[in-house]
């Protein structure tokens, strides 16, 4: 049975000698990395030291003014001069500088949320879509290049959204509302009619298939909304809708709003969402699924009550990990936001995100002033949000896991 | 699963390909420039100037980057020894460059404050040598087709600040307000980023000194600006005057007296137009020294007729010619040049 030698004292040696190396060479690394990040930490930390505990002649900084949380905080409550970010202006004596990170902090908020808004749901549904109902073969084209549309770098995102995608819109905004408004029920008007079909035409249109069978149909519908929009225009919104929304509605549109950026941000984060989601759903046991259908589950039923389960730490770490690549991506958001530093919910107003303000201001700022050290304060609170997210995300993620174990056998 | 796993490595590996192809040629254009650098230092046409070698090294303003790579490309016209390494990434990051002494030129396109003053002094013991080297303007500029033929200090500080330190007595949001039928609506209103020279200029001579609605959308650059007023009719924004594109029209600035100063370069130069400002050079030189010959050749160059020709060339506004042969006078530059 045992045909090779038995390993002499001096090859046992070597190889234990190897293991322990390689075991000393990958702790280093993980020390490493975790003293890196927190020497990063504490260097921000220190940096801002000073905001709040001055050395010199220069005044301590209220977290009110910073925030603008504080109930009196005297002048710093009075709302036209609260939330806001002007920390390069000069002031005039006895007044109160202007150094609120609320509104940035609320753009990377509320930018993160629209790109989530748009890619969580795409990228699930593609996910569930590709890994349980889609046929292999379209598949195995379909990953790959969804994989290297996450290779596209930022700023090319950015650039052609705020330069070119933005002002596309607003010249054409009827046709995009036209579009989003048809787009659902066109794809709901797919199914039904393929349901309606008779058999052999329905052979014809597998639906491992509808990813490529539908893309016509896309276009159709596309076409129509198009052909539409004018049409629309004039009926519904006295010939022009930007005049319409502004003058009717009051609504003030930006040409680089925040829903641009969330477009923009949801194309560049659904990848990574996607596949994380891809790989935790085809990482469901085949036999839970075709135990679920084998006891009379729809194909639906299957998915929504027991894929979907097993499978949601994944899911939920997939959805995370886009988040925190949301809120720390700078690119996109700077070139196609606008940079306006507005506190608004409305999604047709610019926003400003605590990164691209670090990034367009901190090369101009000098060492040492008060507006490199907020930048860095900035910095810092950007680090703390994305530590915390990734922490939560793992710990969930641990929790939810181990609850699930149970079900696929311990797989 | 191998298999799946190669698929995915598919486009990683292409683009560590890609990286690998332009680390490559970067590295071999290194090479060649080094190569290039290395040729030994010639005599002169004539056989008895001995050429000025030497590389230059400067750190500053962006506004100022394309000026000094063609000055820098004249120099090494004039001078082929001289190699001009150029760092262009805010006038911030010049004075502490020359505090520090990694550079002897720091270009920048607003005066030293106070603050980096004293910490030149306070490292060398003398003050910084400055020279003005061009003039250069804001425009306020709107879309091609607007009407509008010019405003004032107090119409401009109405539209984009919310403090109307300049006494106008309120807020100015739409086009109606500035007295036109077309366009139509709000006006959207574009500017450069805080920290930057641009917007400070702006700040100080339209707003006097108020603050901006934070409804403005600041960009990273003139030509950003630019470009965005240039595809909207209800944009208004702040530029350098040398990002001007057919898209936009620059407007005339009304004065306090209620004359229109249109932003020619005549107007700049004599200081007519009000929002227009002086582009520096900072050197470090200590009292009594002569320049090092490669400042001195690249300083020569700016100073002269080729070197302002440059200015106008890119769009800025050269030097009175009284304040040239100033400048190069006292530097003991000839003064025929």
């Amino acid at each position: 049975m045992l045909d090779s030698p038995p390993p002499t004292a001096v090859r046992r040696r070597l190889r234990q000698g190897r293991d322990r190396l390689a075991t000393a060479l990958i702790t280093a690394g993980g020390i490493g990395v975790i003293a890196a990040l927190l020497a990063i930490g504490i260097f921000l930390a220190v940096e801002v030291v000073p905001l709040f505990w001055p050395t010199g002649d220069s005044s301590a900084i209220s977290p009110e003014a910073l925030w603008g949380v504080g109930e009196d905080a005297g002048e710093a409550a009075d709302e036209a001069i609260r939330h806001r970010w002007a920390p390069t202006a000069s002031l005039a004596p006895g007044e109160t500088p202007r150094i609120s990170l609320a509104p940035l902090a609320w753009g990377t908020l509320e930018a993160a949320a629209w790109a989530l808004a748009i890619a969580v749901p795409l990228a699930l549904g593609a996910a569930a879509h590709s890994s349980l109902f889609m046929s292999r073969r379209l598949r195995s084209r379909l990953k790959p290049t969804l994989e290297l549309m996450e290779a596209l770098p930022g700023v090319v995102v950015g650039f052609v959204a705020g330069l070119v995608l933005a002002p596309w819109v607003e010249r054409h905004l009827a046709e995009v509302v036209a579009c989003l408004v048809l787009l659902v029920p066109g794809l709901l008007l797919a199914g039904g009619l393929r349901s309606w079909l008779p058999a052999p035409w329905r052979e014809a249109l597998p639906l491992g298939w509808a990813g490529l069978w539908l893309v016509p149909w896309l276009a159709l519908v596309l076409a129509a909304s198009v052909w539409l929009a004018p049409w629309l225009e004039a009926v519904a919104f006295d010939g022009d809708l930007r005049r319409f929304l502004e003058l009717r509605l009051g609504l003030d549109i930006a040409v680089r709003n925040a829903l641009i950026v969330g477009a923009a941000m949801g194309f560049a984060v659904m990848p990574s969402v996607y596949a994380l989601a891809e790989d935790a759903l085809s990482g469901v046991p085949a036999s839970l699924a075709e135990g679920a259908q084998a006891l009379g589950a729809t194909r639906w039923q299957t998915l929504w009550r027991v894929v979907l389960p097993a499978a949601s730490p994944g899911i939920f770490s997939a959805v995370m990990i886009g988040a925190g690549r949301a809120v720390g991506e700078t690119m996109i958001v700077l070139m196609a936001s606008g940079n306006a530093a507005l506190m608004t919910l409305n999604p047709l107003d610019g926003l400003r995100s605590l990164a691209a303000t670090i990034a367009i201001e901190l090369p101009e700022a000098g060492p040492g002033g008060m507006h490199y050290q907020l930048l860095l304060l900035a910095a810092l609170a950007l680090f703390v949000f994305t530590f915390l997210v990734n922490t939560l995300a793992e710990l969930v993620r641990t929790r939810l896991r181990r609850r699930y174990q149970r079900l696929g056998g311990g797989s | 699963m191998p298999v799946v796993l190669s698929r995915r490595l598919i486009p990683w590996l292409l683009l560590i390909a890609c990286g690998v192809m332009m680390i490559q040629a970067q590295a071999q254009a290194q090479i060649q420039d080094r190569d290039r650098a290395e040729t030994p230092v010639r005599l002169g046409e004539r056989g008895q100037v001995e050429e000025i070698a030497g590389t230059l090294g400067t750190m500053g303003s962006d506004t100022m980057a394309g000026l000094m790579l063609r000055w820098g490309e004249a120099l090494a016209r004039r001078h082929p020894g001289i190699r001009l390494q150029l760092q262009a990434s805010g006038s911030a990051s010049a004075p502490p460059a020359l505090v520090a002494g990694t550079t002897r030129l720091g270009p920048m396109s607003r005066p030293m404050s106070d603050v980096e003053h004293r910490a030149f002094v306070a490292r060398h013991g003398y003050p910084p040598r400055e020279l003005t080297v061009a003039r250069d303007a804001l425009v306020v500029v709107v879309h091609r087709h607007n009407p509008l033929a010019g405003l004032g200090r107090r119409e401009l500080d109405a539209v984009f600040s919310d403090t109307q330190r300049c006494g106008a007595p309120g807020a100015i949001r739409d086009w109606q307000a500035l007295g036109l039928d077309w366009p139509e609506g709000r006006i959207r209103l574009h500017g450069r980023n805080a920290a930057s020279g641009t917007q400070a200029l702006f700040r100080r001579v339209a707003l006097c000194d108020g603050f901006f609605r934070p409804a403005v959308n600041e960009h990273p650059g003139s030509a950003a600006v630019v470009a965005a007023v240039a595809e909207d009719p209800r944009a208004i924004g702040y530029a350098g005057l040398n990002h001007l594109t057919p898209g936009v029209r620059a407007m005339a600035y009304r004065d306090d007296d209620g004359t229109l100063r249109a932003p020619d370069p005549e107007a700049v130069r004599r200081g007519d137009y009000a929002l227009s400002r002086d582009l520096y050079l900072y050197l470090n030189l200590p009292p009594g020294e002569a320049l090092p010959a490669p400042e001195r050749a690249f300083i020569d160059l700016v100073l002269s007729p080729e070197g302002q020709a440059i200015v106008e060339e890119l769009g800025f506004v050269a030097l009175p010619e009284a304040q040239r042969r100033r400048q190069r006078r006292a530097l003991a530059l000839e003064v025929g040049g």
